[in-house]
């Protein structure tokens, strides 16, 4: 749900991480956080086990500058992968104006990849929307791992509507600004299109 | 498509503000925040609104989405409230009108009986008022989400 406070001149927008487990949602999280300036930034919030795998959501508040007068302000949330989490996942899509699928590229866990894209398609149509007409990327993620498949065969399985695609390796950065500023530029074309 | 929109023009925010500050003031209260159920912090007001709103909006959501889960699973159709009870300081979310909540603080001087049944008497008034908001069409200035090209590049240069 976007909100728009034209008494703070603010706009807010939320945008969602989804994916399978182990997949490196949080590790993009963290490392939007460990490079943005202070100022930019608030608390970022992980709920998880003590082995650190997402109990229930990651949250970062994140301003990305002024538009128009108006601070963007954008609020980067991550659902916990595990299949048995289904629950939590529903409620934290709730509101989602983008979504960034996180994809791992290992072989071996490419049945989880496309067991989530159907499931974040399920939780989406139970709550009335279609990720065909969401602002919506795709991050191919652990491209340094010795076992990954080639990127075309994967977006060839995993693209939903011809989305904007990023190779990526969280863990050292790479491809996670351009995934997050490919998915705020659309919910921002989105929020243009309502005007 | 986007999920959905909200757009707050002074006047609404104004009228919204002074009924979050006519319950803070009748119940002593050291914050009253509405909060959209997606986890935006909308409206605030009292002594505490220093500290990180945005973070206790989002949880605050969360544990009042989690509540509901748990209501569904043992056939409820929803716990429309929650109390956290501390040693200084209480918390009392409450659902308004299934899209947004209302998150009081209170210190161990104000009764968490006294705060339901306020909140439950204010509730009412509060969630006509944001029913009537979304009723209303093209609230705020369009013109100004008429963003070019250029200028959301340039966020992204900033």
């Amino acid at each position: 749900m976007t909100f728009i406070n034209y008494v703070a001149r603010e706009i807010n927008c939320k945008i969602v991480y989804y994916g399978p487990g182990l997949g490196g949602k949080t590790t993009n999280l963290k490392y939007v956080y460990d490079i943005t300036n202070p100022e930019n930034k608030g608390k970022l919030i992980s709920l998880a086990t003590e082995t650190e795998r997402t109990l229930f959501f990651d949250f970062l508040p994140l301003d990305l500058g002024q538009i128009r007068g108006f601070s963007t302000r954008f609020h980067l949330y991550t659902v916990p992968g595990q299949v048995f989490y289904d629950a939590s996942r529903k409620l934290i899509l709730k509101g989602a104006d983008g979504i960034v699928f996180v994809a791992d590229s290992q072989e071996e866990r490419l049945d989880a990849n496309l067991e989530s894209v159907s499931n974040l398609q399920q939780n989406l149509k139970e709550q009335g929307f279609e990720l065909a007409r969401m602002p919506y990327v795709l991050q191919l993620n652990k491209r340094d791992l010795p076992n990954t498949m080639p990127a075309d065969h994967l977006k060839k399985l995993l693209l939903v509507k011809g989305e904007p695609v990023f190779e990526a390796v969280a863990t050292k950065g790479a491809g996670v600004l351009e995934t997050l500023k490919a998915i705020a530029r659309q919910v921002l074309i989105e929020l243009r299109k309502s005007a | 498509m986007s999920a959905s929109q909200i757009a707050l023009s002074e006047s609404d925010f104004q009228r919204i503000k002074s009924v979050l500050r006519a319950m803070q003031q009748e119940l002593d209260s050291e914050l009253v925040l509405l909060i959209h159920r997606s986890g935006q912090q909308i409206a605030s007001d009292g002594p505490a609104v220093d500290l990180d709103l945005t973070s206790l909006s989002s949880l605050s959501a969360a544990s009042l989405a989690a509540t509901d889960g748990l209501a569904q699973i043992v056939g409820e159709k929803e716990f429309s409230v929650l109390f956290q009870q501390g040693r200084r300081r209480s918390i009392h979310i409450s659902s308004l009108d299934n899209q947004f909540c209302l998150v009081l603080l209170f210190g161990e001087r104000v009764s968490p009986g006294l705060v339901r049944w306020k909140v439950k008497k204010a509730s009412g008034g509060l969630a006509q008022m944001l029913q009537e908001h979304q009723r209303k069409t093209g609230s705020g200035d369009s013109n100004s989400r008429m963003f070019t090209d250029d200028e959301i590049e340039k966020l992204f240069g900033q």
